[in-house]
C-alpha cells in the first residue's frame, strides 16, 4: 500500500522579472528518496525553496504533509517537521559548530536547554563533527561547513528532508558516510536530494526527477531512465564527432554516448550520467555532469 | 624497592571506595607507594563509570557556549535563556556594533560641542536615525547570513523581529540620550528628537512586511536627511522638531503601528522577503 503524499503539488509556476522558473509543476512525494537532476537554471533551488516553505509560488497548489502552508498555524506545523539544506548557507561568524546548531535548535523550537544540548550532540554525531563542536565555524573546511549544514537539516528527525547540494565539497569517505546517512533517513522520511551529481543518485535514490527550463523532463525509477540510454553508449579508441558526448575514459578507449555503433566499438552499459545527457540533449552541460 | 606484602583485595576496594579508615588508608597508601604490584591492582577497583561521567562532564563545558554578556542581561531583563540567544545574535545587539554606535555617538557630540548652529544639525540628522538603523540590522536577509534556513524552522519571524527591535531600542535609546546630554544649548525640549526616532523605527517595522528592512530603513533615512538639511538650509534644523510637526511624528508612528498590526495578522512573513 502507498504511504499517504508528503508532498503534493499541483500546477505549481513561479517567474522572476519575466523569466518562467517553474512552469505548472505537478509533483507527488512520498517517504524514500527521490534525486532531482537538471542543468544550471532549470528550477531545482526554486522548487526547494517553495517545499521549504520560505518562496511562495505565483500560482498552483501546495500540499506539504497532509496541509497548505497557508496562515500561521499550518505553516508552523509544516515547519516543525520538516528540515532543510539550502544551496548557499551562510553561517554567523562568530558562532561556533555547537553554538550555530544550537541557535538553529532553538528556531525550531526546542526551548529547554537539556533535550537541546542533546539533540544538537546527537546531529553533530551523525555527520562526524562531534570533534569540532566547539570551533568556530570559520575555521572549518568546505566540506565541513557543509555538514554543519546538513546537521541543523536533521534536527528533530524530520519527516520531509529537503537538500540543495548536501555533498558539495564533501571528500569521497565523507560522501560514503553521508550516503549512508541518508539511505537511513529516507527510511522513515521523504527526501529529497538536489545535486548534479549523478552517481549520488544512482547510488541513493529509487526514484530520480530531471528538471529543465522549469518542466519535468523525467520523473521515474532511476534504473527506468537508465534503461533509455541502452544500445546508445559504446566504447572506441576514437572519438564519434556524431555523439552527444565523447570523452577518453582511463583505459584509454573513447566513451561515445548517443551514437550508433561506430566501426570498430564495442557496446557497453550506460550509466545515468549517460542517460541524463541524452536526455537533456544540447542543454546538458558535459562538463557539469562529468566532472 | 619492593614491598615483602600486598595489600589484600578488601582492603584495597576499602581504600579505593574511602572507607578503610584513617590509620590503615594511611598505611595502604604508603605501602602503595613502594609496591608496584597492589599499584597495578588499585586500578581494578576504581569503578570506570564517574570517570565517563566525569569526561562526559568536560566535553560538555569544552563544547556548550558560554552566554554572553548581552545574553546575562536580557535574561536578567525577564527573557527566556532560548529568547535570549535569539535576541542576542542580532548583529545589532553585538559587541562590535554597539562599540561602533557608541564612537559614532562620540563624534557626534565633539561636533556639536564645537559646531554651534551645523553641529546641532548634525546632531537632529543623527541621533533619531540610530535606532532605525538598529531596527534594520536586526533581522532580514542583509544582515542574518543564516536567514533562509531561519525561515524554514517554526519560531514566529514576527516575534523574533519584535524581541530584537525592542532590544535595539533598550540598548541604541539611552546611549544617544546620554549623548544628548553633554551637547550643549540643548533643553529639555530638545529630547523631542526622541519622538520621530520611534516613530521612524515603527516606519521601518511596517514597512519591512513588504519590503527587506534595510531598504526601508535607508528610505527613512534620506527623507530624515532632506528635512534636516533643508531645514537647516532655510532657517534652523530645530525647525523639523515644532510642535505640529511632533504631533505629525506622533500620528504617523500610531498609524505605522496599525499598520504593523494588520499586516501581522495576515501574516505576512509567510511570503517571499528576498
Amino acid at each position: 500500500m502507498n504511504a499517504s503524499p508528503t508532498v503534493d503539488l499541483t500546477g505549481i509556476t513561479k517567474r522572476y522579472r519575466g523569466t518562467t522558473a517553474l512552469s505548472a509543476v505537478d509533483l507527488t512525494l512520498r517517504p524514500g528518496i527521490t534525486g532531482l537532476l537538471g542543468p544550471n537554471g532549470a528550477g531545482k533551488t526554486t522548487l526547494l525553496r517553495i517545499l521549504a516553505t520560505v518562496l511562495d509560488p505565483d500560482a498552483g497548489e501546495v500540499r506539504l504533509l497532509g496541509r497548505a502552508p497557508s496562515g500561521s498555524v499550518p505553516l508552523a506545523e509544516i515547519r516543525r517537521r520538516l528540515g532543510y539544506l539550502p544551496q548557499e548557507m551562510g553561517f554567523p561568524r562568530s558562532f561556533s559548530c555547537f553554538a550555530f546548531i544550537d541557535y538553529m535548535a532553538v528556531l525550531k523550537e526546542w526551548s529547554a536547554p537539556g533535550p537541546r544540548h542533546e539533540e544538537v550532540r546527537r546531529v553533530l554525531d551523525l555527520v562526524d563533527l562531534a570533534d569540532v563542536a566547539p570551533k568556530r565555524i570559520r575555521a572549518l573546511s568546505g566540506g565541513q561547513r557543509r555538514r554543519v549544514g546538513l546537521a541543523q537539516a536533521l534536527l528533530g528527525v524530520p519527516e520531509l528532508l529537503l537538500l540543495d547540494e548536501p555533498t558539495t565539497g564533501v571528500d569521497p569517505e565523507q560522501r560514503v558516510s553521508l550516503r549512508q546517512l541518508l539511505s537511513a533517513a529516507g527510511e522513515h522520511s521523504t527526501v529529497l536530494l538536489s545535486t548534479h551529481q549523478t552517481e549520488d543518485v544512482a547510488a541513493l535514490c529509487d526514484r530520480v526527477i530531471v528538471l529543465d527550463r522549469g518542466r519535468i523532463l523525467h520523473d521515474g525509477g532511476v534504473q527506468e531512465l537508465v534503461a533509455t540510454a541502452a544500445g546508445r553508449v559504446w566504447l572506441a579508441d576514437t572519438p564519434d564527432p556524431g555523439a552527444r558526448a565523447s570523452w577518453r575514459t582511463g583505459t584509454g578507449k573513447y566513451r561515445n554516448v548517443g551514437t550508433v555503433a561506430p566501426e570498430g566499438s564495442e557496446r557497453t552499459d550506460p550509466t545515468l550520467e549517460d542517460a541524463y545527457l541524452l536526455l537533456l540533449g544540447s542543454r546538458a552541460s558535459v562538463t557539469e555532469v562529468a566532472a | 624497592m619492593t614491598a615483602t606484602w600486598h595489600a589484600d583485595d578488601a582492603e584495597l576496594s576499602r581504600y579505593v571506595a574511602g572507607v578503610a579508615g584513617a590509620v590503615n588508608g594511611a598505611s595502604i597508601e604508603q605501602h602503595l607507594l613502594r609496591c608496584p604490584v597492589c599499584r597495578a591492582r588499585v586500578a581494578e577497583y576504581v569503578p570506570q563509570q564517574p570517570l565517563e561521567v566525569v569526561w562526559e562532564r568536560i566535553r560538555r563545558q569544552a563544547e556548550e557556549p558560554r552566554p554572553t554578556p548581552a545574553q546575562r542581561a536580557l535574561v536578567r531583563a525577564g527573557l527566556s535563556g532560548s529568547d535570549a540567544l535569539l535576541v542576542a545574535a542580532a548583529p545589532s545587539l553585538r559587541t562590535s556594533w554597539l562599540l561602533g554606535l557608541a564612537g559614532t555617538l562620540g563624534f557626534v557630540a565633539l561636533s556639536v560641542a564645537y559646531g554651534g548652529a551645523r553641529g546641532l544639525a548634525f546632531f537632529l540628522l543623527v541621533a533619531p536615525l540610530v535606532p532605525v538603523v538598529g531596527v534594520a540590522f536586526a533581522y532580514g536577509p542583509d544582515v542574518d547570513p543564516a536567514y533562509e534556513v531561519g525561515r524554514s524552522a517554526p519560531y514566529p519571524a514576527t516575534r523574533l523581529l519584535l524581541l530584537r527591535t525592542a532590544a535595539v531600542l533598550a540598548t541604541s535609546l539611552p546611549l544617544v540620550v546620554a549623548t544628548s546630554l553633554v551637547v550643549p544649548g540643548l533643553d529639555a525640549t530638545a529630547f523631542a528628537w526622541l519622538l520621530p526616532a520611534l516613530a521612524f523605527s515603527a516606519v521601518v517595522l511596517a514597512a519591512s512586511t513588504w519590503c527587506r528592512p534595510a531598504v526601508a530603513a535607508t528610505a527613512v533615512a534620506l527623507g530624515w536627511a532632506c528635512a534636516v538639511g533643508s531645514a537647516a538650509l532655510v532657517r534652523d534644523a530645530a525647525a523639523v522638531l515644532t510642535p505640529t510637526l511632533l504631533a505629525g511624528y506622533c500620528l504617523l508612528g500610531v498609524a505605522a503601528v496599525l499598520v504593523l498590526r494588520l499586516r501581522l495578522r495576515r501574516n505576512p512573513f509567510s511570503r517571499e522577503l528576498t
